[in-house]
């Protein structure tokens, strides 16, 4: 059996040495022929023997990375070359109108019931809509099914019931790979046909990474109708495979694509030379004498002008057929119209005696058109494809192998087998492979791939190792914790895929324009003939002052060179170029955002909401004072105030009894531990009854406080949390605890006021201690006294003051805020609340990445209205000048149609470089 | 069914885009010839006229297929 397999990585002679002696030396291998310059080996052995994935292992041990094997390369390039281009709605399966009495069944996923008193919420809700039949709740499954009269009721109605009562109905979603796209307007089809099926609630449709994103009822349809539905309008469609076989086929096909416009290019490019030599000597003999006669021959011109329309300029016509077949227009049509009407006009010219004027034949135009758009379309595969980057680096980070302790041994498995709890092993300078929790040992992590941070991160036993990071000094041995797609890594690729798939609001203009364009620009081409062929020519002189003598002639090369100028693809190009682009540096920074929108939005934020603990602060407490308040010496009352807190789990009880472990304090024994909610804690040190927490608690137990007022004061102005510390009933000392600012929030805060945006701190804690920790940061306005379920209205609150909000919260009981906000941050990517309830995920603790975040979503912004504009601009201004606007002025055709077709390339290619330019910024 | 109330309506839109076309390249050949009987030497020559209808029928018949679907789809349904 003979195969070829890819093999990725190999550099030199040397490499390519290693990957034939590791296959050769599998039993049953009888021949191995690597290819450097290909990446590539061909294998012949016996299957008998061994099998492709002994090979595909032995390659991968010899440290380089596989791809598949040929034949399995799951999608043909012939089928997706063939793919058609759109649908006219007539063909669109469509969703019927219901007719009253017809009853159907629809499931829905409901989250948020916990008991059988949910379900029957649920239920009796539903059956009380008009039109719904029946209704049964499921409560293990989470599901609801229901019958129902369509005539009477739709499906979104029946979700806003159930929603209306405080449950969520869960959509399934799935991203499919489409193939055969190659502008907006087959985005816009793709999407359309999708939308159309029933069942689907929404979908999303990028042509830069040839995905669809939708959001569906899979009680209503499956993914195989899905793809179905597309392969039936000409686009290939298929479930996405595996990541790394994903990458490779996407690689893959880039590289193809790429190579078939070269080989175009270079086609097209060479015979253009000769064309436009023999086409000008005519025009110019004294100039060009040393161009050779042969070369103005017509027939010559013809053969090369057919060649370049066979070879290069296939796929235009293939494309428009295609999309034709189906009644639709595409970028295809406006090309093959324009260079179709100038060589069929050459080559009638050519062969058939047409009269005067007919003697200029136009065989240049149509390959220098071809030439050009060739050439966009060569630098714009190249260009796309360093767009995605970014996601590809994450995906280059998994690790592929780990090694994992089994009955005291060290095993290497792949890391698709390693289990949630099976101990992993990792070596210095090895990449851990999946998330755990540290058991044994300690290292320093570089972490610089997830959070962006540079300076490794020291890790012990009890700390979190992040999966695909980077262990740099020591072994250890961790617990994995996640696992597969649960990893932090998995769950950053998949938010950066969803983000890069998504459309900001602003896309919504590109998209209508995309959809209706190229119809306009065919009216517009149309007009300008009339107007050309039976006014212009006449009026403005044409055969004088340009020498044509036809006047279909010089209207038709107005009209090609509108049709031309016009084509949308940059327009496509505009916003998703940059979302992709944008959204992947911010991944590589470690800021996760969630899409266009929260990018749109971020951009019109003026008020940042900071949640104090956690946020501003460290949110670990601190002691900082012990004050005598009577005969008692200050370390006894920390001794006493740690045996009591001794048992508490309180964060504030935690930091008095390891500030007494710190200043090596004997702590004394407490018995009787009783914690008392919001006032603090009572206990029995030495047979003396201990009281430790709040005036409150003094004021029930009659204790007088108003020795220790004072100091309390002024402890609270520094901004620190003070608890009276009683042993019977007296005071007998304070202890304070304050939870310490982060290092950076200050420089944060001032940097975010400076960019005009005005600052909030949200807290729980009394107005004294919240006005000092403002204070000491720069900070106005605070929200002090707020409880965590109260956060949310503080928040609505300021947006009926009409700002717009952001609010950075640590995503765990500020979730409700953070959904609140017009723009929630969350700090940390550690939990699935965070990820889930944010539009931005800050995967670093450091409050500089929210100003970093900001700065990106006006980067991002800024270039997509560039973007936009230079792809609006090019339309803009050119058709009227294609149009012969100027002509009454200037006599002369400004822009002919090789040139409308080089600027309509500079469009495309300008767009996209212009977003990846962004990659040179800095946002920190 | 619906694969023949999509055939039928394709069949309409085909009908209304031809005739639309036609109309059009008519009407372009009818001011050609006006033009040219209008004057003593004939701006038009024939290959203008001929060239020109074909052209325009072209441009007109990917315009009209684009719109009348939907006008068609609007009014059966």
């Amino acid at each position: 059996m003979q195969t070829k397999i890819k093999v990725y990585g190999m550099t030199c002679m040397h490499c390519h040495k290693r990957v034939t002696d590791a296959i050769s030396a599998i039993t049953g291998v009888s021949s191995v022929e690597v290819d450097l310059e290909d990446e590539s080996a061909e294998v012949e052995f016996d299957p008998d023997k061994t099998d492709l994935e002994e090979i595909k292992q032995a390659v991968i041990d010899a440290g380089y990375e596989v791809g598949e094997e040929e034949k399995a390369c799951p999608l043909p390039f012939e089928t997706e070359q063939e793919a058609c281009k759109i649908i006219p709605d007539e063909e669109l399966e469509e969703t019927t109108e219901a007719e009253p009495g017809h009853v159907e069944d629809i499931v829905f996923r409901v989250s948020g019931m916990t008991c059988a008193s949910c379900a029957q919420n649920v239920e009796k809700i539903l059956k009380k809509q008009a039109g719904v039949v029946s209704a049964s709740v499921n409560l293990p499954m989470s599901k609801a099914a229901i019958s129902y009269e369509p005539a009477s009721i739709s499906r979104d109605e029946m979700e806003e019931a159930i929603e209306s009562i405080g449950y969520h109905v869960v959509h399934d979603r799935t991203t499919l790979d489409v193939g055969g796209m190659t502008c907006a307007s087959c985005a816009m089809n793709v999407e359309k046909v999708l939308k159309r099926q029933k069942g689907v609630i929404s979908a999303s449709v990028n042509v830069s990474t040839a995905k669809a994103r939708v959001e569906y009822n899979s009680s209503l349809i499956s993914v195989e109708d899905m793809i179905a539905a597309i392969e039936g309008i000409g686009y290939s469609a298929s479930l996405p495979v595996g990541r790394e076989e994903t990458e490779d086929r996407e690689r893959k096909e880039r590289e193809e694509e790429i190579r078939n416009q070269r080989n175009n290019l270079i086609i097209s490019a060479l015979i253009a030379v000769p064309i436009m030599l023999g086409s000008m000597k005519e025009g110019f003999p004294g100039l060009l004498w040393f161009v050779p006669d042969f070369l103005t021959n017509q027939y010559l011109l013809f053969l090369l002008a057919t060649i370049v329309i066979i070879f290069p300029g296939r796929q235009f016509f293939v494309g428009t057929y295609r999309g034709l077949k189906h009644g639709v227009t595409d970028m295809n049509l406006l090309i093959a119209t324009g260079t179709g009407a100038a060589y069929v006009i050459s080559v009638a010219a050519t062969f058939l005696d047409l009269g005067p004027g007919y003697e200029h034949l136009y065989y240049d135009t149509a390959v220098m058109l071809i030439t050009f758009i060739v050439l966009g379309r060569y630098l714009e595969a190249r260009a796309k494809g360093r767009t995605s980057e970014s996601i590809k680096k994450l995906i280059g980070l998994q690790a592929k192998t780990a090694r994992i302790i089994v009955g005291n041994e060290e095993k290497e498995v792949p890391v698709e087998d390693v289990e949630v709890g099976d101990i992993v092993f990792v070596r210095p300078g090895e990449k851990v492979p999946v998330d755990g929790v540290v058991i044994e040992g300690s290292s320093a992590v570089d972490e610089s791939m997830i959070t962006g941070e540079s300076i490794p991160v020291e890790k012990k036993k009890n700390d979190e190792v992040i999966g695909s990071t980077l262990n740099k000094s020591g072994a250890m041995k961790f617990r994995a914790t996640n696992v597969g797609a649960d990893t932090a890594l998995a769950r950053i690729i998949e938010l950066v895929e969803n983000a890069q798939n998504s459309k900001a609001p602003i896309q919504r203009i590109a998209d209508v324009v995309a959809g209706h364009f190229i119809l306009v620009v065919h009216v517009l081409a149309l007009l300008a003939f009339f107007f050309w062929y039976f006014v212009g020519f006449e009026a403005y002189n044409v055969p004088v002052n340009s020498g044509l003598l036809s006047p279909f002639l010089f209207a038709l090369l107005i009209s090609i060179t509108v049709l031309v100028i016009s084509c949308p693809c940059a327009v496509g190009l505009a916003t998703p170029a940059a979302i992709m682009v944008g959204t992947g540096k911010g991944a590589e920074n470690g800021i996760l955002i969630k899409g266009g929108e929260a990018l749109e939005r971020t951009l019109k934020v003026d008020t940042i909401v900071f949640d104090k603990t956690g946020t501003l602060t460290k949110g670990e407490p601190e002691l900082t004072d012990v004050i005598s308040l009577a005969d008692v010496e200050e370390d006894r009352i920390l001794a006493i105030a740690a045996g009591a807190e001794k048992g508490s789990e309180h964060p504030l009880g935690e930091a008095i009894v390891r500030g007494a472990e710190e200043r090596n304090v004997d702590i004394a024994n407490a018995e009787e531990f009783k914690s008392i909610a919001g006032r603090g804690i009572e206990a029995s040190v030495e047979d003396s009854r201990i009281l430790l927490g709040t005036r409150k608690l003094m004021e029930d137990n009659n204790i007088d406080i108003s020795a220790a007022e004072k100091k309390m004061e002024d402890l609270e102005a520094q901004g620190k949390t003070a608890m009276i510390a009683a042993s019977g009933d007296r005071v007998i000392g304070l202890v304070a605890v304050a939870d310490t600012l982060k290092e950076n929030s200050k420089e944060a805060v001032e940097k975010i006021r400076d960019m005009g945006i005005e600052v909030v701190m949200i807290t729980g804690d009394n107005h004294r201690t919240a006005d000092a920790i403002a204070n000491s940061i720069g900070i106005e306005r605070v929200l002090a006294e707020v409880l965590p379920e109260d956060k949310a209205a503080e928040i609505l609150k300021l947006q009926d003051e009409g700002r717009i909000v952001a609010m950075v919260g640590d995503g765990i009981n500020d979730a409700p805020a953070l959904t609140q906000s017009d723009i929630g941050i969350a700090m940390g990517a550690g939990t699935d609340v965070a990820m889930e309830s944010a539009q931005i995920v800050l995967i670093k603790n450091d409050l500089r990445d929210v100003l970093a975040a900001i700065r990106l979503s006006r980067l991002t912004m800024s270039k997509i209205k560039q973007n936009l504009f230079w792809a609006f601009g090019y339309n803009s201004i050119g058709i009227p000048i294609a149009a012969g606007l100027f002509y009454p002025f200037v006599h002369t055709i400004l822009i002919t149609p090789a040139l409308a077709a080089a600027f309509m390339a500079m469009s495309s290619i300008s767009v996209t470089t212009n977003s990846l330019l962004m990659k040179r910024k800095s946002i920190k | 069914m619906n694969e023949q109330s999509a055939s039928r309506r394709g069949k309409y839109a085909l009908i209304a885009s031809l005739a639309s076309s036609l109309l059009l390249v008519i009407i372009f050949a009818v001011l050609s010839v006006f033009v040219n009987s209008s004057r003593t030497v004939p701006l038009y020559s024939q290959v203008d006229i001929i060239a020109g209808t074909i052209f325009v029928f072209v441009l007109s018949m990917i315009v009209s297929a684009s719109i009348w679907p939907g006008i068609i789809e609007k009014r059966i349904s």
